[in-house]
C-alpha cells in the first residue's frame, strides 16, 4: 500500500444525534449534490434501485393517536471491522489508516458481494450506465469520480473535502481545527444532528459526543466497531422502563 | 434379478458407438434445435453485458438472484461425476461402470456452465481479469485471497482440471478403440486424442493407476468444492439466514443429492435416446435410488437443523426471515413445492422397489429432485437478502425479469447441447469398463439361486 | 426490455461475430485504463474554486446562501455561516437552484405568438422588447409576481404605478390569515421571530415549520439547539396531519381540521384554571375577549369537538403554563378555514398568557427594514382580491399582463377558470426559466436570470429579530451550451427589463445600480454593530458583497407589551365544501399540504426536487395520497391503488398510501405536482390537488381556505406501484430500539437496551406478548405488505 505522507494521524468519525433529526432529507441531497450521485428516476424508485449513500429512514411506533414516527440518517458506518471488506475479491472496498472504509470505483468489477457482506445497506450498486443531460454536467463536481455502471458506490465520508482540509492546514503549517472539515451532509443538516470529526483529539467535538449517555451504535452484536455513532433519541413518553431489565435480572454483562 | 443378456465384445463395441460409427436419425434435429436456444441465449447474455445489470430484476438490497442460485445448481449438479465415478470406484461398486463416464462429462459441463454465472453476474464483466489474474504489481495489490469469490473459481479451477484430466484419462482406451473403426478426418483426430494408445500392458497399468489416484485426489476437491461455495453465503453475517455454521456439509450433500438425481435422469435418457438397455439395467437405477433415499435423508436432516438453529435464537430478522421463507406468499407456494418435489414425492416413490426399476418412474422423480433443489438455492439465497438484518426500511422483495429467466433456459439447453454434441464423437458408455465388467462378471450358486457375482483380479 | 427486430438482428450479428462485448457495449477507453496507483480516488483533488455569497429569494424565507464556482460553473450551494437567519445551514430547496440554473430544458431565447391560439415560436431579444415595449406602453395593464421582499417587488409595483397599472402577488398556498392574525394580535407588518432555541415549550398549530412554513432553515437550526439545550426542550404540533414536523414533536395533537382554534382555547383554560399564570397575565388574555367565552372551550368539551382526549390538552396546557418560557405560534392548515383568523388569532394571543411576547424564548417582533421605501413584508394578495383581479381580466379590461416567479394556471383552483381569464388579455407576458402552465397561454414568454444569475436585495421575512437586508449577487455569468456556440439560456433580469422600460420614471437603471443604492444607504446609516464596516462606501460594499449581506444585531424591532382588542370578531366554526352528487365513495376532508421538496411547485421541474423522498411517505415522483389505514378498509384500498379524489371544483387521482400516522376522516396530498408543462421532469407528473380545492374563503382576511375542502373518495380500480425510498414492508421495528434506540429522559443509552432486550424476551416467554405482539404480528404484517405487491 502506498504510504499517505502527512495523513494518518486522524481518525474520522461522525455522530448522529438523532433526537435532533427532523427526516428534512437535506443531508441526503447535499450528499448527493457533492458526491456527483447519479439521478435517482421514477424507474429508479420503482424498482428499488435508488442511490442515496445517506438516506433518512422512518420508524412507526405505537399506534394512533399515539403514534410516534422516529427518523434515523443512516450513511456507511466506516466500520473498523468491516464486512464488506474481507469478500471483496479484488481489494476494491479497503480500510484506510484513518479510519475510514474506502472504496475505488476503478477497481471495481461489479460482484455486490460487499454489499451483501453490509449489515447496514449502505452500499448502492449502478445497474444502468448514470447519464446526465449535457448541461447539467456543468454542476458535477470535479473533485469526485463519476462511476460508471456495474459498480459500487458508497459514503466515502466526503475523502476529498477531507483530503482538501489536511493539506491545506498542513500547507499553512498549522494543525487541523476541530470542525474546519465538514462533510456535505453535515454541512447541510440544519438541526446539526450530524457531526462529523477526528475521534483521535480528545477535544473534538465527536469525542466529547462520544462521552454522551446517549451513545450507541448500530447492530453492535457484529462487532463491526463502526466509527459512526448515534445518540438516542429522547422521549419522556417511553414505556419500556428501566424496571424491565431490573426484573430479568439482565444479562449479567 | 431381471435376466440380462451376456454380450459378446464385438455387439458391445457396435451397441455402445452407435453414437459415433452411424448417427441416430433424432441426433441432428435435437442438437440443430437446441442450438438455436442457445444461440438465442447467447444473444441474451450479450444484450445484458452491453446493456447492465438494468435489465434483471435485481435491486437493493436483493443484491443476488436467479443468476447465483443457478451457479450454485449446476456446481451442485456437478458432483455428480465425482460421486459416481470416484467414489464408486474407490470403493470398487461394480455396478458403477457403464454411467461412469456420463457422469464425469456432466461434471465437466455443469462446472463450465457454472463458471459463466459468476462471470455475467458482475456488474463489469470485462474486468474480471483483474478480480483472478494479479495485475496490479505497481500497488502491490494481489487479489484478495480471503474472499470466497477468489477462493471459488480456485476451486472450481481445480475440480474442473482434475475433471477433465480424470474424463481424459478414461477415455483414452476407448478413442484408441474409435482410432481404429474410422477413416478420414475422424481418424485423424481420434489419432491425436488417443495418445499413442495401444492397450499393451503397461499403458493398461498407467491408466488404471491413474484413474485410481485422480479419483483419490478428486474426493478432498469435491468435498471442498461446494463447501468453500457454501462459503460464499456462510461467511457474510449482515445476511440472515446465510450465517450459519453448517452450511459447508448442507450445501455438499444437497450437491450430491441433486448431482446424483441429475445422473439418473440422464440415464434413464441414454437408455430411450441409443437403445442401451442390456447395459444401463433397472438394477442400476435401483443401486442409486437406495444410495439417494439415504443421501435425501441426510440432507433434509441437515435443512430442518438450519431451520432449527436459526429459530433457536430468537432474533427477530431470523424469526422474520422464516415467516417470509416459509409462511408468506409466494414463498410459502415455493417452500411447499421444494419440500415436495425435494424430497417427500421422490424418496416416498423410492422406497417401493417397483418405482426403483421403473425407469419412466425414476425419469420423473429424479427431474423433481433438481426442481426442488434449484428452488432450494432459490429460497436460501433470495428470502435472506429481502429480509437484510433489522433494517426493516429497506425491505424489499425480488422477482427475477425475462432475462434471467431466459439465462436459466439457456444453461440448461446448454448443457444438454454440449452433452450431445460429445455424444456424436466419443461414446458416453465406457467401452473398455464395460467389456472388463464382463469378464469379471459370473454366476454363483448360493443354496438353490444363482446369484451374479463380481471377481476381482489379483494382483 | 423492448428490442426491435432490426435490434435483435443487429445484436445477434454481432453476438456471432463475437465482438458484442466491446464493440456493442461501447465501453469508453476509461474501462481499460490501469488507474495510477498514487491517484486514489481519495486523493484526487484538482482545481481552485471560489465562493461567492448571495441569498435565495425564491425559497420560503431569504436563505443565505455561499456558492462554489469553478471554472465558471456553479458547483455546489452550502449555507452562509455568517447570514443570520439560516445561520450557515441550507435545504433541500436550496441545493435545487443549481438544476434550475443549468436545466436542460431552460428557455434558451424569447418565445412569442401572435394570438392566444397560435404557436409558441422563437424571437429574438430585439423583437421581444419592441412587443414588450409597445404592450406595456398602457394603464390598463396588471404586473403579477410571487410574493417579493426585496427591490425586484419593489421594481414590479413602481412600474405598474408609474404605468397606471395595478400590481399584485400571488401566493397558491397563500399566508394572508398568518398575516392579518399577526396584525391583529402584535399590530406589526412583519412576520416576528419565534425564539425557539431558547424556550422550554414550543406549541404550534398547524404550521409544518421544520419543512416549509416560513422559515424552515431558521426553524431547524434552531430546533436542533432547542433539542440540545441544558433543558431539553418539549414540544407540542397540533395538526390534522401527521407531517414532519408533527414528527418531531413529544406530543402530536391530531386535530380535527379545523378545531385548532378550540384546543388553542382550552389550553388556555388549563393554564388559567391550574393557576400556571400570573394574575397580570390571566387579565391581559382575558380582558380581549368576550365575557364568558372562554366557557364554550373547556377541554372535555374541546376533546369531543377535535379528536383530542381532554387528558392531552390537560397535559399539553399543563407543559404550556409551567414548563416556561414558552412560545405558541401557528400556521398552515390551521388557518385555511373560513374561520382562519379566529384560530391563528387564538394561537397567537395564548403568548400574552405566557409572557412570551417580547422575552427571550418567546416571541420577538422585528423591526421595518433598513432600507427606505422596502415593505419588507410580502404575502400573496388575497382570493377574493384575485376573483375581482380575474374578472377585470376575463371582462377584458385588461390589456397586459406581466407575470413573473408564479405560475398561475398550476396554482389556481378550478373555481375561478384562470386559463379563460388569461385568454380575455391580449397581451400576456411572462417571465421564467423553464416552461410552465402560464407561459403556455402566454402571447411572449421571457427567459429570465435564474437568481444565481442576477443582482437584488431580499428583506428576511421573519429576520432574526434584529435588521438585516440579504444581497443577492451573480455567481455565475451566462454559460455556454455544450456545442459552444449559444448560451444554454439567453436570459436577462426580470428587475432590468423593466427599468429599462421605465426609463428614469423609477430612479435606477438596473437591479445592480439598485443594489448599489442600497449599500450605499446601509453605509450612511452606519452603526458599530453593523455586520460590515468600512472607511468609504466602495469598500464597504465589496465588504457587503463578500459577506452576502448587512445586519445590525441593535436593530431590534419594538420591545412594547401588547394589549390587543378582542380578536373573535367573526366565525369562530369551521365549514367545509359539500360532497353531494359525487357519486359513491367514503368523505374525507382534504388537508393539502406544501411539498417539503417541491415547495408550491416552483422547484418541480428539477430532477432533485422531485426524486428527495418526501420525509413522512418516502415517496418521490408521484402524487400520493396519505389516508388512514381504517378509512383505506372500508373502501377496500391499499397502497398503490389508485384513488379518485373528488370535489364539487373537479376530481384528481392520486396513489394510496395508507399510513399508521394518518388520522380518520382525513386525506393528505401533496401540492406540487400536475404541472402540465415544466421540463421533461415535471411535465405531465402527478396531479393538482390545487384544481380542487372549492373557494372558501377566510372570512375576514378573503384569504382562501385551502384547507376547508370536503372530498369523496373511490377506488379508480387500478393500481401502480407507489415510487417510495422505504421497502415493501410497513417500517415497524421487529424489536425494540433497533435501529433507533428510544430512551427516557435520564436513562442511559446502555440502560434502554438491557430494558428492550428484557422486553423482547419476554414475547417468547410469554403467550399473551407473543400472540399480541410477536411472531404473529411480524408474520402478519409481512404477509399483508407482500401481498400488496
Ligand atoms: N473466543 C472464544 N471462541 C471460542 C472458544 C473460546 O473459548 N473462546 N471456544 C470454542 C469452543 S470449544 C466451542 S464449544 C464454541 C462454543 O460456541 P457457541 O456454541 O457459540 O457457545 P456459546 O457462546 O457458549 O453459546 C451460544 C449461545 O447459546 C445460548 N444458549 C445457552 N443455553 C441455551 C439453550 O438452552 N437454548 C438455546 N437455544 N440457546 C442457549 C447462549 O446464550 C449463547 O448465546 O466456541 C468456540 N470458540
Ligand atoms: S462489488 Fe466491487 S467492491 Fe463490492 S465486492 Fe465486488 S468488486 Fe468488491
Ligand atoms: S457500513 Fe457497510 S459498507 Fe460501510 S464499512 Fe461497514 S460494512 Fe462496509
Ligand atoms: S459524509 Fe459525505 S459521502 Fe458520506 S453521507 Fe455525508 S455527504 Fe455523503
Ligand atoms: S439533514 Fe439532519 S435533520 Fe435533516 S434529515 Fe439529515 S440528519 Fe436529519
Amino acid at each position: 500500500m502506498v504510504t499517505q505522507a502527512g495523513f494518518g494521524n486522524h481518525k474520522w468519525a461522525m455522530a448522529v444525534d438523532v433526537d435532533k433529526c427532523t427526516g428534512c432529507q437535506a443531508c441526503v441531497l447535499a450528499c448527493q449534490v457533492e458526491n456527483n450521485i447519479p439521478l435517482n428516476t421514477q424507474d429508479r424508485f420503482e424498482r428499488n434501485r435508488s442511490i442515496s449513500w445517506i438516506r433518512v429512514e422512518r420508524y412507526w411506533e405505537g399506534e394512533f393517536p399515539d403514534i410516534k414516527a422516529r427518523f434515523i440518517p443512516i450513511m456507511c458506518q466506516h466500520c473498523e471491522n468491516a464486512p464488506c471488506e474481507p469478500v471483496c475479491p479484488v481489494f476494491a472496498t479497503y480500510h484506510n489508516a484513518e479510519g475510514m472504509n474506502v472504496q475505488v470505483y476503478n477497481r471495481c468489477v461489479g460482484t455486490r458481494y460487499c454489499a451483501n457482506g453490509c449489515p447496514y445497506i449502505v452500499r448502492f450498486f449502478n445497474y444502468w450506465e448514470p447519464v446526465w443531460p449535457e448541461s447539467l454536467r456543468n454542476h458535477l463536481n470535479p473533485d469526485v469520480t463519476i462511476r460508471s455502471r456495474g459498480i459500487m458506490e458508497k459514503c466515502s465520508f466526503c475523502v476529498h473535502r477531507v483530503r482538501r482540509g489536511v493539506r491545506k492546514a498542513a500547507s499553512e503549517s498549522r494543525p487541523l481545527e476541530d470542525g474546519e472539515i465538514q462533510t456535505a451532509c453535515q454541512e447541510a443538516c440544519p438541526t446539526s444532528a450530524l457531526n462529523f470529526g477526528d475521534i483521535n483529539d480528545p477535544n473534538s467535538r465527536v469525542s466529547q459526543m462520544k462521552k454522551d449517555d446517549r451513545y450507541y451504535t448500530l447492530m453492535p452484536q457484529l462487532g463491526t466497531s463502526p466509527n459512526v455513532f448515534y445518540l438516542a433519541k429522547v422521549d419522556e413518553d417511553r414505556e419500556i422502563a428501566l424496571t424491565g431489565a431490573e426484573s430479568e435480572g439482565g444479562d449479567g454483562h | 434379478m431381471q435376466q440380462r443378456r451376456v454380450l459378446d465384445q464385438v455387439e458391445t463395441n457396435r451397441i455402445l458407438l452407435n453414437g459415433q460409427l452411424n448417427t441416430p436419425k433424432w441426433w441432428l434435429p435435437t442438437v440443430l434445435g437446441l442450438g438455436v436456444v442457445v444461440l438465442i441465449g447467447f444473444v441474451i447474455i450479450g444484450f445484458m453485458v452491453n446493456r447492465g445489470l438494468g435489465v434483471t430484476g435485481l435491486s437493493r438490497p436483493v443484491y443476488w438472484g436467479l443468476f447465483i442460485t443457478t451457479f450454485v445448481f449446476w456446481v451442485g449438479i456437478s458432483h455428480a461425476g465425482i460421486m459416481i465415478s470416484a467414489i464408486l470406484r474407490l470403493t470398487q461398486a461394480e455396478w458403477r461402470r457403464p454411467v461412469t463416464r456420463a457422469a464425469e462429462l456432466l461434471t465437466v459441463f455443469s462446472l463450465l456452465t457454472a463458471l459463466i454465472f459468476p462471470l455475467i453476474h458482475a456488474g463489469r464483466p470485462w474486468r474480471i481479469a483483474y478480480w483472478i489474474l494479479p495485475y496490479d504489481f505497481a500497488r502491490g495489490i494481489f487479489p484478495n485471497i480471503r474472499s470466497p469469490l477468489i477462493m471459488d473459481p480456485v476451486a472450481i479451477g481445480t475440480y474442473l482440471t482434475g475433471s477433465t484430466l480424470f474424463l481424459y484419462v478414461a477415455l483414452l482406451p476407448d478413442l484408441g478403440n474409435l482410432r481404429d473403426r474410422t477413416r478420414g478426418w475422424q481418424k485423424t483426430l481420434y489419432t491425436v486424442l488417443a495418445l499413442g494408445w495401444r492397450g499393451n500392458p503397461r499403458q493398461w497399468k498407467l491408466q488404471t493407476v491413474g484413474g485410481i489416484l485422480l479419483s483419490a485426489l478428486m474426493l478432498p476437491i469435491f468435498v471442498s468444492v461446494h463447501s468453500i461455495v457454501s462459503w460464499d453465503f456462510a461467511i457474510t453475517p449482515a445476511v440472515e439466514g446465510w450465517h450459519s455454521t453448517i452450511f459447508a456439509p448442507y450445501f455438499v450433500i444437497g450437491a450430491v443429492h441433486s448431482g446424483v438425481s441429475a445422473v439418473v435422469t440422464m440415464m434413464a435418457l441414454m437408455r430411450w435416446l441409443w437403445k442401451w438397455d442390456d447395459f444401463i439395467r433397472p438394477e442400476h437405477f435401483d443401486a442409486l435410488a437406495r444410495l439417494l433415499i439415504v443421501v435425501a435423508t441426510a440432507w433434509l436432516g441437515f435443512t430442518f437443523l438450519e431451520l432449527v438453529f436459526a429459530i433457536y435464537s430468537l432474533d427477530a430478522p431470523e424469526i422474520a426471515l422464516r415467516e417470509l421463507q416459509i409462511f408468506s406468499w409466494p414463498w410459502n407456494l415455493m417452500f411447499g413445492v421444494f419440500l415436495m418435489t425435494g424430497y417427500i414425492i421422490p424418496v416416498g416413490m423410492w422406497l417401493f422397489k417397483s418405482v426403483r426399476n421403473n425407469i419412466a418412474l425414476m425419469f420423473w422423480t429424479s427431474l423433481f429432485v433438481n426442481i426442488g433443489m434449484w428452488l432450494e438455492r432459490f429460497m436460501i439465497i433470495v428470502p435472506g437478502l429481502s429480509r437484510r438484518t433489522p433494517f426493516v426500511y429497506t425491505w424489499d422483495s425480488y422477482r427475477p425479469s425475462l432475462v434471467e429467466w431466459s439465462i436459466l433456459v439457456w444453461s440448461v439447453a446448454w448443457v444438454t447441447f454440449l452433452m450431445l454434441l460429445f455424444s456424436r464423437f466419443f461414446p458416453l458408455v465406457p467401452l473398455f469398463e464395460q467389456k472388463e465388467s464382463q469378464i469379471f462378471v459370473d454366476k454363483i450358486k448360493i443354496g438353490r439361486v444363482n446369484v451374479p457375482a463380481i471377481l476381482r483380479e489379483q494382483e | 426490455m423492448k428490442l426491435t427486430r432490426r435490434e435483435f438482428l443487429a445484436l445477434s450479428g454481432k453476438a456471432t461475430a463475437g465482438a458484442v462485448i466491446f464493440a456493442a457495449c461501447g465501453i469508453p477507453e476509461r474501462e481499460l485504463i490501469v488507474q495510477s496507483p498514487v491517484e486514489l480516488p481519495e486523493d484526487l483533488v484538482r482545481g481552485e474554486d471560489a465562493w461567492f455569497a448571495t441569498v435565495n429569494p425564491d425559497g420560503r424565507n431569504s436563505d443565505g446562501l455561499i456558492v462554489r464556482v469553478m471554472q465558471g460553473r456553479a458547483k455546489k450551494v452550502a449555507g452562509n455561516v455568517d447570514f443570520p437567519v439560516n445561520m450557515g445551514k441550507h435545504s433541500v430547496r436550496d441545493d435545487v437552484a443549481l438544476q434550475l440554473l443549468y436545466h436542460p430544458d431552460r428557455l434558451a431565447g424569447p418565445l412569442s405568438r401572435r394570438t392566444h391560439g397560435g404557436q409558441l415560436a422563437q424571437t429574438s431579444w430585439t423583437q421581444a422588447e419592441s412587443v414588450l415595449a409597445a404592450a406595456t406602453n398602457t394603464s390598463r395593464m396588471t404586473v403579477v409576481t410571487n410574493p417579493l421582499r426585496g427591490h425586484l417587488g419593489w421594481v414590479a409595483s413602481r412600474f405598474a404605478e408609474v404605468r397606471g397599472g395595478r400590481y399584485i402577488t400571488f401566493d397558491p398556498v397563500e399566508q394572508g390569515v398568518l398575516h392579518g392574525s399577526i396584525k391583529k394580535i402584535f399590530d406589526a407588518d412583519v412576520l416576528p421571530e419565534f425564539d425557539i432555541a431558547n424556550a422550554h415549550t414550543v406549541l404550534s398549530f398547524g404550521a409544518d415549520w421544520l419543512s416549509s412554513w416560513v422559515s424552515p432553515v431558521r426553524h431547524s437550526v434552531q430546533y436542533g439547539k432547542f433539542r440540545s439545550a441544558e433543558t431539553r426542550g418539549y414540544m407540542i404540533h397540533g395538526e390534522s396531519r401527521m407531517s414532519m414536523t408533527a414528527a418531531a414533536a413529544d406530543m402530536w395533537l391530531p386535530i380535527r381540521p379545523g378545531r385548532e382554534g378550540d384546543v388553542a382555547l382550552a389550553i388556555a383554560n388549563v393554564v388559567i384554571d391550574e393557576g400556571l399564570a400570573s394574575a397580570a397575565e390571566i387579565t391581559a388574555f382575558t380582558s380581549a375577549l368576550p365575557a364568558g367565552i372562554l366557557n364554550a372551550y373547556r377541554p372535555q368539551d374541546v376533546a369531543a369537538r377535535s379528536g383530542v382526549s381532554a387528558e392531552k390538552i390537560v397535559k399539553a396546557g399543563r407543559r404550556f403554563g409551567s414548563s416556561r418560557p414558552s412560545v405558541a405560534f401557528g400556521g398552515g392548515s390551521a388557518g385555511a378555514h373560513v374561520h382562519g383568523t379566529f384560530a391563528l388569532s387564538a394561537i397567537y394571543a395564548l403568548n400574552t398568557l405566557v409572557g412570551a411576547v417580547g422575552s427571550t424564548g418567546g416571541v420577538k417582533l422585528n423591526p421595518a427594514p433598513a432600507v427606505e421605501g422596502l415593505s419588507g413584508s410580502a404575502t400573496g394578495a388575497s382570493f377574493a382580491a384575485w376573483e375581482q383581479e380575474l374578472a377585470q381580466w376575463r371582462a377584458g379590461n385588461i390589456d397586459t399582463v406581466i407575470i413573473r416567479g408564479v405560475d398561475l394556471a398550476h396554482g389556481m383552483p378550478n373555481s375561478v377558470d384562470v386559463i379563460d381569464a388569461l385568454q380575455s388579455v391580449p397581451n400576456v407576458i411572462v417571465f421564467g426559466t423553464v416552461m410552465d402552465d402560464t407561459m403556455a397561454e402566454a402571447t411572449l414568454v421571457l427567459p429570465e436570470k435564474s437568481y444565481l444569475e442576477d443582482w437584488g436585495t431580499d428583506i428576511p421575512e421573519p429576520g432574526p429579530g434584529y435588521a438585516v437586508v440579504g444581497i443577492q449577487q451573480p455567481v455565475v455569468g451566462p454559460t455556454i451550451s455544450a456545442d459552444e456556440v449559444s448560451l444554454i439560456a439567453d436570459a436577462r433580469g426580470f428587475g432590468d427589463e423593466l427599468l429599462r422600460l421605465a426609463g428614469n420614471d423609477i430612479g435606477a437603471s438596473s437591479m445592480q445600480q439598485l443594489v448599489e443604492q442600497t449599500t450605499n444607504g446601509l453605509f450612511n446609516r452606519g452603526g458599530s454593530t453593523a455586520s460590515v464596516s468600512a472607511p468609504n462606501s466602495n469598500l464597504f460594499r465589496k465588504g457587503v458583497l463578500q459577506r452576502g449581506g448587512w445586519w445590525d444585531t441593535r436593530a431590534t424591532g419594538p420591545s412594547r407589551s401588547f394589549s390587543f382588542p378582542n380578536f373573535i370578531r367573526g366565525k369562530t366554526e369551521a365549514e367545509f365544501s359539500g360532497t353531494s352528487g359525487l357519486g359513491q365513495g367514503i368523505d374525507l376532508t382534504l388537508v393539502p399540504f406544501v411539498s417539503n421538496n417541491l415547495l408550491d411547485g416552483r422547484l418541480s421541474a428539477a430532477p432533485w426536487a422531485q426524486q428527495v423522498p418526501d420525509p413522512m411517505s418516502s415517496a418521490a415522483w408521484a402524487t400520493w395520497a396519505e389516508i388512514n389505514k381504517e378509512d383505506a378498509k372500508s373502501i377496500e384500498v391499499s397502497e398503490g391503488d389508485i384513488l379518485f379524489i373528488k370535489s364539487t371544483s373537479g376530481e384528481i387521482e392520486a396513489i394510496a398510501y395508507p399510513h399508521p400516522g394518518v388520522p380518520r376522516g382525513v386525506i393528505g396530498v401533496p401540492i406540487g405536482y400536475g404541472k402540465i408543462e415544466g421540463g421533461r421532469w415535471a411535465e405531465g407528473r402527478g396531479e393538482n390537488v390545487l384544481k380542487i380545492i372549492s373557494d372558501k374563503k377566510d372570512e375576514e382576511t378573503g384569504a382562501l381556505a385551502w384547507a376547508a375542502t370536503s372530498v369523496r373518495i373511490q377506488k379508480t380500480g387500478r393500481r401502480l406501484k407507489l415510487p417510495k425510498f422505504e421497502g415493501t414492508v410497513e417500517a415497524f421495528p421487529i424489536e425494540p430500539g433497533v435501529p433507533v434506540l428510544v430512551v427516557a429522559p435520564g436513562e442511559t443509552a446502555h440502560e434502554a437496551e438491557a430494558a428492550n432486550e428484557a422486553e423482547y424476551r419476554k414475547l417468547f416467554t410469554n403467550d399473551e406478548t407473543r400472540r399480541e405482539i410477536g411472531r404473529d404480528s411480524i408474520g402478519d404484517r409481512i404477509s399483508e405488505s407482500e401481498s400488496q405487491e
